[in-house]
């Protein structure tokens, strides 16, 4: 099983849902969205459009970050998930310099949204899931995934632009969209095997 | 002739000072390390877009460098050229010595310094970083045996076996070091066959010029003779390498400008990025290249040994600028997530990312330096490092 996502960019309008939700289940420091949305403004008046692009980790096939990682910390994990074993990473930060899609963090020291005010009651229980000094990135949402929920952006979705499954298996949802609506992915040129898929607006 | 070496007295009120300043600014990176493991890179420039900063430019130019000073030692013993043999302990000592200060920046610039045995223990053989631990402990090991074998008279006859081991180790150990850039397909700057051997040529040239500027000091601060025609091949030899250096640089933008994908970054960091083009052509080209070359081709300026002096200092800092535009510019350039599209957001994506190096950053980058100064300024005061005198003569009958 080679699990991937599926974004319908004809969906999307930029509620950021993805991005907030991905934040409140993770409960990462400021300045750090596992899940991000990029914009981009297209045509000319007077039919300009705005597209909206999220983006997050592609848990590639034929990872650089994996390849990169000195110590093995970053690696795959079941379905083909890249993750990040905190236990083994140094915080030589060479998977950062290694993906091309700028989706990790270095989370150098505890910060917090109201700085001297100190931590929230929620941000206390979530802060100890991330030590210092090493690296961090989205994961799918493997706990959630355990349970057998959908990750927290896909869940969350409410245009439903983002569905989750099986890439290996032909007969899955995930894998009929990329073939009837012509999925496509970021760099392929760089030969990383992205498994997240985008669809055209 | 026979050589004779000999450790330099260091009793003079200059040696300790040296020794001093040297200790000062090392404790004042360890000072710098130690508020960037206290506070965070927070207190750095570095960023989740600009992750290596200004420690790395100092450790890679110095880890680069300390493969090019084994190069008089290598000429020596690789080439069977005699009259580089006096030179060839230094060169292995600088050799050490600048790969241990380039790797101490590196180890504290780690976010968790404290796993450094994880660092050792465990391996991922795909990592170039991996297989690079591998050939800086290799090297030392390889450098160390090959200065035994050139300063125990007993063991002379296998200097130049282990002399072409260390030659093909430092080979591909600028390799490794060019190749982590190499090996980086994400990023526009890298991703090039080209890196590794440019990488080769780079420590030919900073090697050397570290190599004279140390070895002029260490005889004018010793009061030994330093003959004049030992000091002008090694000049003319540092501007072949300069030469070459200027070559592989060419080759590597004008290919460069070949690909439409590169062009952008291309106009970026040789015409509208700011500091870096004015780092590439100021820094690594005029006062890094053009301007020692021609001072030490200059018939009666260039024979000076304080023309040589400087003419190395600045192709020392030009070498630094070199791995500034490398190091920094390469990831100052957004990356392109989706090719011919401009897109923004609300963080950081379509930017050029800002980088302003603080104090911290400065001093762990210098302490390396120092490091790199201190071990060589003991090592000659407690081991037969220097020959008594440098004569073009020497060697050639030993």
């Amino acid at each position: 099983m080679r699990l991937g996502m599926v974004i319908d960019l004809k969906r999307c309008m930029a509620c950021y849902g993805c991005q907030m939700s991905c934040k409140a289940e993770h409960g990462t420091p400021p300045g750090v969205f596992f899940a991000r949305v990029l914009k981009r403004e297209e045509g000319h008046y007077p039919t300009p459009r705005m597209l909206f692009l999220p983006v997050l980790c592609n848990h590639c096939s034929d990872a650089p970050c994996v390849s990169a990682c000195p110590t093995g910390a970053s690696h795959y994990a079941e379905h083909g998930i890249v993750d990040i074993d905190k236990d083994k990473c140094v915080g030589c930060r060479a998977c950062m310099m290694a993906c091309p899609y700028n989706n990790r963090y270095f989370h150098d020291e505890r910060r917090y949204y109201f700085g001297e005010a100190g931590p929230t009651p929620y941000e206390e229980i979530c802060s100890d899931r991330h030590p210092e000094g090493v690296v961090m990135k989205c994961n799918f949402c493997r706990h959630r995934l355990a349970e057998g929920k959908d990750p927290a952006c896909v869940a969350n979705c409410a245009a439903k632009a983002r569905t989750i499954g099986d890439l290996d298996d032909p007969n899955s949802t995930v894998s009929r969209l990329i073939k009837e609506r012509g999925g496509f992915t970021l760099h392929p040129e760089a030969g990383t095997g992205p498994n997240v898929y985008y669809l055209a607006p | 002739m026979e050589i004779a070496y000999r450790e330099i007295e260091g009793r003079s009120g200059a040696y300790w000072l040296l020794l001093a300043v040297l200790a000062a600014v090392t404790a004042a990176g360890l000072a710098g390390a130690w508020a960037m493991e206290h506070h965070g890179h927070i207190v750095t420039g570095m960023t989740n877009q600009i992750v290596w900063g200004m420690p790395h430019v100092v450790a890679v130019f110095l880890i680069v460098a300390a493969s090019g000073a084994l190069n008089v030692a290598s000429v020596a013993s690789v080439f069977g050229k005699d009259f580089y043999k006096p030179l060839a302990p230094l060169s292995g000592l600088l050799a050490i010595a600048l790969l241990a200060g380039g790797l101490a920046v590196l180890m504290l610039d780690l976010g968790r310094a404290d796993r450094l045995v994880v660092a050792m223990t465990r391996y991922n053989f795909t990592s170039i970083f991996a297989l690079n631990v591998f050939l800086y402990t290799g090297f030392f090991a390889v450098v160390a045996l090959y200065l035994w074998t050139m300063m125990e008279r007993r063991m002379n006859r296998y200097a130049k076996p282990v002399g072409y081991a260390a030659f093909v180790w430092r080979l591909v150990l600028t390799t490794g070091t060019g190749s982590i850039f190499g090996f980086l397909v994400a990023r526009q700057a890298y991703d090039s066959a080209m890196l590794a051997p440019m990488f080769i040529a780079m420590s030919f040239s900073y090697g050397l010029a570290v190599y004279l500027a140390v070895l002029i000091a260490a005889y004018a601060w010793s009061g030994r003779e330093l003959d004049a025609a030992m000091l002008r091949r090694l000049k003319n030899l540092l501007i072949v390498m300069i030469a070459a250096v200027l070559y592989f640089v060419a080759v590597f933008h004008l290919t460069n400008l070949y690909f439409a994908r590169q062009v952008a970054f291309e106009r970026f960091v040789l015409a509208d990025g700011g500091i870096y083009p004015a780092l590439f052509w100021g820094g690594q080209m005029v006062l890094g290249s053009l301007v020692p070359m021609a001072m030490l081709a200059h018939p009666r300026l260039g024979a000076a040994r304080g023309t040589v002096v400087a003419a190395s200092l600045l192709v020392i800092l030009g070498g630094l600028a070199q791995m500034y535009v490398t190091i920094i510019g390469g990831q100052a350039f957004p990356l392109e997530l989706f090719p011919g599209v401009e897109a923004t957001s609300s963080f950081f994506d379509g930017r050029i990312h800002p980088y302003a190096p603080s104090l911290p950053e400065f001093a762990l980058g210098l302490a390396g330096i120092a490091i790199a100064g201190m071990i060589v300024v003991l090592a000659v005061k407690l081991l037969r490092f220097l020959p008594e005198r440098l004569d073009a003569r020497l060697g050639e009958s030993s």
